[in-house]
């Protein structure tokens, strides 16, 4: 086995010592990096009893084997944690350029434990680390002003900055952290476990080179899949028309939530597509560390001044699902979130639940300080937005997530959430598959762990590896499908590579042997992202999950009244019953059985896998 | 009658198709643009009149013209899509086994010209690729 390495920074912000761990050779072949070196690196500190906003609670920043190496649309880290939204096992991956420039501290992860007892921020350059007051900076400066005085303090513009604003601060479940311009570990609360720690950011600068087993072979495959990925079809799309492209094609499919998930019509769709952004505000694009799909939006409004512009999810959050065909109003409230460390997803989908509550009579005028809530009323949405993040109010409700909100309310059902995870804008009845993801997400309701609407609706099928194409609302047919994906995008996630990078799974496999020298075969490779899929399960079964947490909300679990989607609903118990056959799971109980777990090199962790 | 893919015949049928439907009307009445189609021989080995490049001039749902084009004597139009894929993967769509928009997003089916206008008008893409299935193609092809 080569000798390749992986190096973690410990901080424990109580004391402020730190030292440096390197992770045994045989995790990082079983787990590579990224969540699902994470999740192997946290399961001993992950308890049914341990409070994610305990100064005990773990925060770990990860890398990839690949981050910082210039290969496809791998500048990315991921942020893991137990998380304060679901109290399950929680992560967040991210681009920008902070991943490279950790790793070339000569740090491939940050391990942070404690609580500072002022607010600090970490400062890691050169082999050293710093922890310095950030007094100055905790409830004032938000999250681009926060990089912006940390450069300044530092006197060098090329530090990168991992921070949390306001909601961080004030530790609500839905808080994020926020690097470079605008680039966000969004999901499960990150920020808010940050905030616990006094931890406002984390300034990293270094200059070591990142470790390549095999540079000479590794300068030509990267070169050559950078430009068939450069040239691929869908990297093209993305860099014309951003993520929100497809927007008023998945409208028409049906697969866009209107109004909280109770239509499939939105009438200004075409306003607020990415399309319309790129005919009308466009002024730019930006790009992670060595992508060549350029994704991300700049925009210039009325105001002269350029700014990020929306992805598919906030403008579907704030457009579609509230009410709003401005897409002027919809990148001004991306930006606000942002600046205050809010996950878009999230706080569009609690207002849309106080909206739907008051549509229905439960949540009254007495509630909103008499403002009626009405879809599309920018004002009182920009409103709850500042309420919820500094919990005035009916923010004060809000910023506790939509599964509190529904409790608060005792209309738990009404609040479309999984596992206390809000809801991504891809709807289960224009794409059956999410149904499983959303159901069967280590983190939540989440459209990243696998993004099986792209198959649904697009046909992105990976037949290599065994991912076909069904119809879009096909039923438990497609469970093992969802499940593959599922072992790839988590595979992907430990590399850690964008799921819109469209690399096919040999180049990959060339891409990560040259850089570590693992020689992994392709059913090795897609056997991490299964090995770490079911360890998250076990950690999550640890942290008190059962089988009857994989479900559905309600809502979508109703027919559509309109649109492309409108009358089905996808067979979701079949569905389940299908996954947990394609998994190895007990039909039962949910939970891995011990011959899957011995299949998978997890045989060490059958002990943990107790229901007693 | 089941007619030869690639052909002059094929390409005639097809616009006849194009012009006499009311569906591919209705949806494509928006839609402004020719379309240049490079089909290319499997394999790469070329013969059997491939490669070969096939013109279809499509203006609010309805087809103005199509033709063959001999790129070593005639100048190419400047199209508003020009679409490449070889032979099997076009008869494949065609048949209905490959869905269009998988073929673009599988790298079977490359695409130049405008990504925008092609999200913006899918309905319309697919109409065109279901009346093009409505000619049928000989079985050996």
């Amino acid at each position: 086995m080569p000798d390749y390495a992986f190096g973690i920074l410990n901080v424990d912000l109580n004391s402020g010592v730190t030292s440096r761990s390197e992770v045994a050779l045989n995790d990082i072949r079983a787990y590579l990096g990224g969540s699902s070196l994470g999740a192997q690196i946290l399961f001993p500190w992950l308890r049914a009893d341990l409070d994610p906003l305990s100064p005990e609670a773990p925060l770990l920043f990860l890398t990839g084997p690949m981050t910082g190496t210039m290969g496809t649309s791998v500048g990315r880290y991921v942020i893991c944690a137990k998380s304060p939204a679901t109290k399950l096992w929680g992560e967040s991956n991210v681009g920008g350029y902070f991943g490279p420039e950790l790793r070339s501290t000569g740090y491939d992860g940050l391990l942070i434990s404690g609580r500072a007892s002022d607010p600090a921020y970490l400062w890691i350059h050169e082999g050293e680390v710093d922890m310095r007051p950030a007094d100055h900076l905790w409830g004032i400066c938000d999250t681009y002003e926060t990089q912006v005085r940390i450069k300044e303090e530092l006197n060098d513009q090329l530090v990168r900055v991992a921070c949390i604003g306001l909601a961080g601060e004030n530790v609500l479940p839905i808080a994020l952290i926020l690097c470079d311009q605008g680039r966000v570990a969004g999901r499960t609360g990150m920020g808010a476990v940050m905030g616990s720690k006094n931890l406002k950011a984390i300034a990293v600068r270094g200059r070591r080179p990142i470790p390549i087993t095999h540079p000479d072979r590794f300068m030509i495959s990267r070169r050559r899949e950078n430009i068939n990925l450069r040239n691929d079809n869908y990297s093209r799309a993305a860099r014309e028309v951003g993520t929100a492209g497809a927007m008023e094609y998945f409208h028409y499919l049906g697969d866009v939530p209107t109004h909280y998930y109770t239509h499939g019509i939105f009438k200004g769709v075409e306003k607020i597509s990415g399309i319309t952004v790129a005919e009308t505000i466009l002024s730019g694009v930006s790009t992670c560390h060595g992508c060549v799909i350029a994704c991300g939006r700049v925009v210039r409004l009325k105001d002269g001044r350029d700014r990020k512009g929306p992805e598919y999810e906030t403008i579907a959050g704030f457009g579609p699902n509230l009410g709003i065909d401005d897409i002027s109003v919809i990148t001004m409230l991306g930006d606000l979130c942002d600046r205050y460390g809010m996950d878009t997803i999230s706080i569009s989908n609690v207002i849309g639940l106080a909206f739907y509550l008051y549509m229905e009579g439960i949540l009254t005028e007495a509630d909103t300080d008499g403002a009626p809530l009405i879809w599309g009323d920018m004002e009182i949405i920009e409103r709850l937005v500042h309420q919820t993040v500094h919990r005035e109010g009916l923010g004060g409700l809000l910023a506790k997530g939509s599964k509190a909100l529904a409790e608060h309310f005792h209309v738990p059902e009404m609040a479309v959430q999984v596992n206390g995870l809000e809801v991504a804008y891809h709807d289960p009845r224009g794409a059956s598959g999410m149904a499983l993801v959303y159901a069967t997400s280590p983190r939540g309701a989440c459209h990243n762990q696998s993004d099986y609407f792209m198959v649904d609706t697009f046909g992105h099928t990976i037949e290599e590896i065994g991912i076909n194409f069904y119809p879009r609302q096909a039923g438990a047919e497609k469970a093992a499908n969802v499940a593959r994906l599922q072992d790839w995008r988590t595979l992907c996630n430990a590399l850690v590579l964008c799921n819109l990078a469209n690399v096919p799974p040999e180049s990959v496999l060339e891409l990560i042997n040259d850089v570590t020298g693992f020689d992994y075969n392709l059913d090795e490779l897609v056997a991490i992202g299964e090995r770490a899929w079911n360890l998250k399960r076990l950690i999550n079964h640890r942290l008190g999950l059962t089988g009857e947490n994989d479900r559905l909300p309600g809502h979508l679990l109703k027919p559509l009244p309109d649109g492309g989607s409108a009358g089905y609903v996808p067979p979701f118990e079949e569905m389940l019953a299908a996954y947990y056959q394609a998994r190895g799971w007990d039909p039962e109980t949910g939970r891995p059985t011990s011959e899957r777990l011995e299949s998978l090199d997890l045989t060490e962790r059958i002990s943990d896998n107790r229901t007693d | 009658m089941a007619m030869k893919f690639p052909s002059e015949e094929y390409i005639h049928a097809v616009m006849e198709v194009l012009n006499n439907d009311q569906q591919y009307a209705q949806v494509a009445r928006n839609w402004e643009g020719d379309i240049i189609f490079f089909v290319e021989p499997d394999g790469g080995v070329e013969g059997q009149d491939l490669p070969m490049t096939l013109y279809f001039d499509l203006w609010h749902g309805k087809c103005r013209q199509v033709r063959i084009i001999n790129p070593d004597t005639e100048e190419l139009p400047d199209a508003v899509y020009t679409l490449t894929a070889s032979q099997h993967n076009y008869l494949r769509i065609l048949r209905g086994e490959l869905d269009p928009m998988q073929a673009m997003i599988t790298r079977r089916l490359r695409v130049d010209g405008s990504m925008a206008y092609m999200l913006r008008n899918v309905p319309t893409v697919l109409d065109f690729v279901r009346c093009c299935g409505l000619v049928e193609i000989e079985a050996d092809n």
